[in-house]
């Protein structure tokens, strides 16, 4: 799956060719951290491909039903009523985004970001095919050929069918996948559907393979403020200069230190192996996504050198002035901000869980009749209209008992019980009648029971007003 | 290429916030187009609307682009004649 190749002085002489070049080649890298980030880029790419296959109670487990306006994520069902918890879902992933990035530097970026995924994939795709960096640096200078016809053909094939398969996926967690694969089968694609597959497809086969870094370094907005987040206590891949520094190349028998040199032999594979071209050696740059691929690289080499490992490495602005070691370090991953985040972290994320647990299977909206404000029936009583929005959140269909208290002798006309299929909404019209002089003229408050027959738990009170003349 | 992006991009963003927004709150089918009730699917109402909202996000942020063009940049094509000259002539 990785590159095996030796860094080794051969790759010398395109030092200069970094420097000069637009477009990047990235050399594929081995390590600690590239093998971080393949089981992330496997972690979340099983889950993208497959959850959306995963059956539950006769259907999708996850699916955001868009015409049918009803979001399911296994055993829970939302509404647009909902949008409370979708904010939420926001916050925690804000604040995830802050404790992340506080402690580790761009985590998100370096590991879990689709742009970094996905290019990780095509990268893959593209060293198949038509091999490393250097392989693939010659055949882009070479005239056409059929040779390179056929591999540049074969590469932009086998991305753009991971591209649409993409697309597929990702409209499928909008409308059931499985009916959306037998039209795709049948040739009887909705032609909103086959847009969307198209348009997220293309998205994804020109933002890994074409745009790459360019993404991150011209259109991320969170590059541009993660130094908001950072501190002189937050882990970010850095380039030990004093210990490097005078860089340049040397035999490896050579007395380095009594040559005045330090550890870095200027091999530029941490700058070749970079998906988005920086010299890591300059410093903390906001291109840097934090992936880690130069300590990878650098390690290597310095292996090779017989040289201890970590000439760059994740380390603090404080750890590096002060000399820590990782123990230090790791102590100050401890701080009044980490804690505050953490701390409200974890409130919302209780906060929502506990809100979650205690949410009412039973919905209802009263919404007074706009047709007459009231009616004096022929026995005196006087008789105001509601309409009842009643929605079964569960997936159990339930039969309802309808109440209504708060006036002396209030009740329902026609009384009848209302029978709701699971995750549907019904309207019911309701005529509640009471006695002149059971309130004050004007508005009284009064309340409506709904209660299910069969879980006596199930039930909500909801209140509305009465008009008496 | 850099202002296409600039234009489309932030667009973008912005229209899949307000699609989200505004059609969380508001279902397509009680929409009404020209006294008429919306009568396309969901579907439809959803692209066509996110479309909409990138029209108009995309128009502001050209208007952005158009506008933030510094002094020398607007004085150099106040005429067109001295647009190419101006711009071709070397510091």
């Amino acid at each position: 799956m990785m590159s095996e190749e030796s860094p080794a002085p051969e790759h010398l002489p395109e030092q200069s060719l970094y420097e000069v070049r637009e477009k990047i080649y990235p050399r594929a890298v081995t390590g600690l951290f590239a093998t971080w980030r393949w089981s992330l880029v496997w972690f979340t790419q099983v889950l993208f491909y497959g959850l959306c296959w995963l059956p539950w109670n006769d259907r999708q487990a996850v699916l955001f039903e868009l015409a049918e306006r009803k979001f399911y994520i296994f055993g829970l069902i939302f509404w647009p009523q909902d949008i409370f918890y979708l904010a939420i879902l926001l916050i925690i992933s804000a604040y995830s985004l802050f404790l992340f990035t506080a402690i580790g530097g761009r985590l998100f970026c370096g590991y879990a970001c689709p742009q970094t995924v996905y290019t990780e994939i095509f990268l893959w795709i593209e060293k198949k095919i038509e091999g490393d960096r250097s392989p693939r640096m010659k055949l882009d200078g070479e005239p056409l050929s059929a040779r390179k016809f056929a591999k540049k053909a074969a590469k932009h094939g086998v991305w753009i069918a991971v591209g649409l398969w993409t697309g597929f996926t990702f409209v499928g967690y909008f409308t059931p996948i499985r009916s959306l694969m037998g039209e795709v089968v049948s040739l009887s694609l909705g032609p909103w559907e086959s847009f969307w597959i198209f348009f997220y497809g293309f998205a994804t086969y020109g933002n890994a393979g074409w745009m790459r870094e360019q993404v991150c370094k011209h259109m991320c907005p969170y590059a541009r403020f993660q130094s908001v987040m950072f501190d002189p206590d937050t882990l970010i891949v850095t380039y030990d200069g004093e210990r490097g520094e005078p860089r340049g190349s040397r035999s490896k028998k050579l007395d380095y230190k009594a040559a005045g040199k330090g550890d870095c032999v200027d091999c530029s594979i941490c700058v070749q192996v970079c998906p988005t071209g920086i010299d890591i050696r300059d410093g903390l740059q906001y291109e840097c996504i934090g992936c880690s691929a130069c300590i990878d690289a650098c390690d290597q080499v310095m292996d090779k050198m017989d040289y201890p490992r970590g000439l760059i490495r994740y380390s603090t602005e404080h750890a590096m002035q002060q000399k820590w070691g990782r123990k230090e370090i790791i102590a100050h991953v401890l701080r009044p901000r980490t804690m505050i985040y953490g701390v409200i972290l974890m409130l919302i994320i209780t906060a929502a869980g506990v809100g979650l647990s205690l949410r009412s299977p039973l919905k209802v909206n009263v919404i007074r009749d706009r047709g007459a404000l009231f009616r004096e029936e022929e026995n005196g009583m006087i008789e105001n209209s509601f309409h009842l929005q009643i929605m079964n959140v569960s997936e159990t269909a339930h039969r309802y008992d309808l109440g209504v208290s708060g006036l002396d002798g209030i009740e329902i006309e026609h009384k009848r019980i209302i029978e709701i299929p699971s995750a549907a909404t019904q309207s019911v019209m309701v005529e509640v009648h009471t006695p002149p002089k059971s309130g004050k003229k004007g508005y009284n408050r009064i309340y409506f029971e709904v209660k299910s027959l069969d879980d006596e738990k199930i039930a909500v009170r909801e209140k509305a007003s009465f008009l008496l003349p | 290429m850099k202002r296409l992006i600039w234009v489309l991009w932030p667009s973008f963003i912005v229209a899949g916030i307000a699609e989200i927004l505004f059609f969380t709150l508001i279902d397509p089918q009680e929409l009404y187009l020209f006294g008429e009730p919306v009568n396309f699917s969901r579907t439809t109402v959803y692209s066509l609307g996110f479309f909409a909202f990138w029209a108009i996000c995309a128009a502001s942020s050209l208007l952005t682009c158009f506008i933030q063009r510094d002094s020398s940049e607007v004085n150099s094509c106040m005429i067109a004649a001295n647009c190419e000259s101006r711009v071709g002539r070397k510091p």
